[in-house]
C-alpha cells in the first residue's frame, strides 16, 4: 500500500479473526488493529481530523499554538501531526501517566504542562481551559467537545469495519472522551442499526475519582447515551488479566486499556452463547502495550500489576 | 438481601467513613431508599427530580455488577442477592 505521506497512511486498518478467544464459530471474536496507525493509537484518526477540519475552518493558521488537555495518546498524535503541519503544541497532561507518554511527546517536539494526580483528566480539562483563558490567541481543539473527534469514526473506523464484516453484530469500544463510540455509533446506528454499540470504560483508583464536590463531575459534551447499548465499568484487574490473555492466546501486545475492552467483548461473547445466538463481535485494539511496560502490567502476578496500577491513568 | 454498595470518597462523610456497605432492595430505587434509612442524606446525593420526574444527578454513575444503570432501567433495575453497586463520580477519561 502506498501512501504520498505519513499523514495520508492514518486508518485503514486490519480487521483480525482471533480463533483461540472466540468461544465457537458461531461467536467470533475480531481486533480492529488501531495500533497500526502512524503513531501507534486510534487518536491518529481524532488528531488528524480534528486539524484538517480547523485549518479548513480558518481556526487553524500557519504558526499557531494548539493547547490540549490530554493523557498522551491523542497529545502524542497531534504532536506528529503538529510537527508536519508546522504548529507549536502544548500538552497539559495529568503528572500520574506513564514516563514513556511523555518521552514520546517531547521526542516529537510538544511541550507538557502537569497537571495535578488527584482528579485526573478532569484536573488536566480545567487547568487547560484556564490556560486557554490567558492565551486567546492559542487553539484549543478540545477532543472532548470537537465533533470532528467523532466524525473521524463516523467517516473512517465504523465504515471501514462494515465493509470488512457486513455481518459485524457487536462494536466494543474504549469510552474515554466518547469520540469512538460516538462517531461509530452514530454510523451503525444510520447504517446498520442491529448493530449493537457497547462501551468499556476504565475503572481507576481512587485518586482519580477525587473531586472536591459531585457539581465538579464531568461527562464530555460529545457524549449522547442514545448512541450506545450498555456500558461497563473495568477496573485494572480485569484490563490486565485480559491483556496478557491476547497475548497468550493471540499473540497480540495491546495496551492496558485494550484489556477493559477485551473483557466487555467477551461478556457480550458468553452471553450470545447463552441465549444461541450467532454473533460477530468487533473490538477496539486502541494501541500497542509499549507506552506501558514501566507501569508493570505485563509482569509478576495479577496481584502485583493491579497494585502497580493504583493511582495510575492506566487507559 | 444483602447488597454490597461501593462509595466514593466523596460521599462516605454519610457513611462513617466505610468504603463499603450493606444494603438491601429489589430495585436501585429501594436500595437507595434502604441506604438512606442508615445513611441520611446520602439519597439527595444521589438522585435529583430533574423535568419533573426523580433521576440519577448527572455525574453519579451507577453500576451494577460493572454494568452502568443508565442501559438497564435506571433506578428501576432489578437487583438480587449478592448483587455488586458502584457509585462513582463522572470524571473525564482520554
Amino acid at each position: 500500500m502506498r501512501f504520498d505521506s505519513l499523514l495520508d497512511s492514518v486508518g485503514g486498518t486490519p480487521l483480525v479473526g482471533l480463533p483461540r478467544l472466540s468461544p465457537s464459530p458461531d461467536v467470533r471474536l475480531w481486533a480492529k488493529l488501531e495500533d497500526h496507525n502512524p503513531t501507534g493509537s486510534i487518536k491518529d484518526r481524532a488528531a488528524l481530523r480534528m486539524i484538517e477540519v480547523a485549518e479548513k475552518d480558518g481556526t487553524l493558521r500557519p504558526g499557531c499554538t494548539i493547547l490540549e488537555p490530554t493523557s498522551g495518546n491523542t497529545g502524542i498524535s497531534l504532536a506528529m501531526a503538529a510537527k508536519l503541519r508546522g504548529y507549536r503544541l502544548v500538552c497539559v497532561m495529568p503528572e500520574n501517566t506513564s514516563e514513556e507518554r511523555r518521552q514520546l511527546l517531547r521526542m516529537w517536539g510538544a511541550e507538557i504542562v502537569s497537571s495535578p494526580a488527584a482528579g485526573g483528566s478532569n484536573e488536566a480539562v480545567r487547568v487547560a481551559k484556564q490556560i486557554a483563558g490567558e492565551h486567546p490567541d492559542w487553539v484549543m481543539l478540545y477532543q472532548y467537545g470537537n465533533p470532528a473527534n467523532a466524525l473521524a469514526h463516523y467517516e473512517g473506523t465504523a465504515p471501514e469495519i462494515h465493509a470488512d464484516l457486513p455481518e459485524v453484530t457487536h462494536f466494543v469500544a474504549g469510552l474515554g472522551t466518547t469520540g469512538t463510540l460516538m462517531g461509530a455509533g452514530r454510523w451503525f446506528r444510520e447504517h446498520a442499526p442491529h448493530v449493537r454499540i457497547v462501551a468499556a470504560e476504565p475503572r481507576y483508583g481512587e485518586l482519580v475519582y477525587g473531586l472536591r464536590n459531585l457539581d465538579e463531575g464531568f461527562v464530555p459534551e460529545l457524549y449522547d447515551e442514545t448512541l450506545i447499548d450498555t456500558r461497563f465499568s473495568v477496573g485494572p484487574r480485569d484490563a490486565v488479566r485480559r491483556v496478557r490473555e491476547l497475548i497468550e492466546s493471540e499473540g497480540i501486545f495491546a495496551g492496558i486499556s485494550t484489556g477493559a475492552i477485551l473483557h466487555a467483548a467477551l461478556g457480550q461473547a458468553a452471553k450470545a452463547v447463552r441465549a444461541g445466538e450467532r454473533a460477530d463481535i468487533v473490538f477496539v485494539v486502541a494501541d500497542g502495550g509499549w507506552k506501558y511496560l514501566s507501569t508493570g502490567a505485563y509482569e509478576g502476578t495479577i496481584d502485583e500489576a493491579e497494585e502497580k496500577l493504583e493511582g495510575q491513568l492506566w487507559a | 438481601m444483602a447488597i454490597e454498595v461501593r462509595i466514593p470518597t466523596i460521599l462516605r462523610t454519610y457513611t462513617g467513613g466505610e468504603k463499603s456497605v450493606g444494603g438491601g432492595g429489589d430495585t436501585l430505587a429501594a436500595l437507595i431508599d434502604d441506604l438512606e434509612a442508615n445513611h441520611p442524606g446520602i439519597k439527595d446525593r444521589l438522585i435529583e427530580a430533574r423535568d419533573g420526574r426523580v433521576d440519577l444527578r448527572r455525574f453519579v454513575n451507577v453500576y451494577v455488577n460493572d454494568e452502568d444503570v443508565r442501559f438497564t432501567g435506571g433506578l428501576g433495575t432489578e437487583l438480587s442477592d449478592g448483587d455488586q453497586v458502584v457509585v462513582l463520580p463522572a470524571v473525564a477519561g482520554g
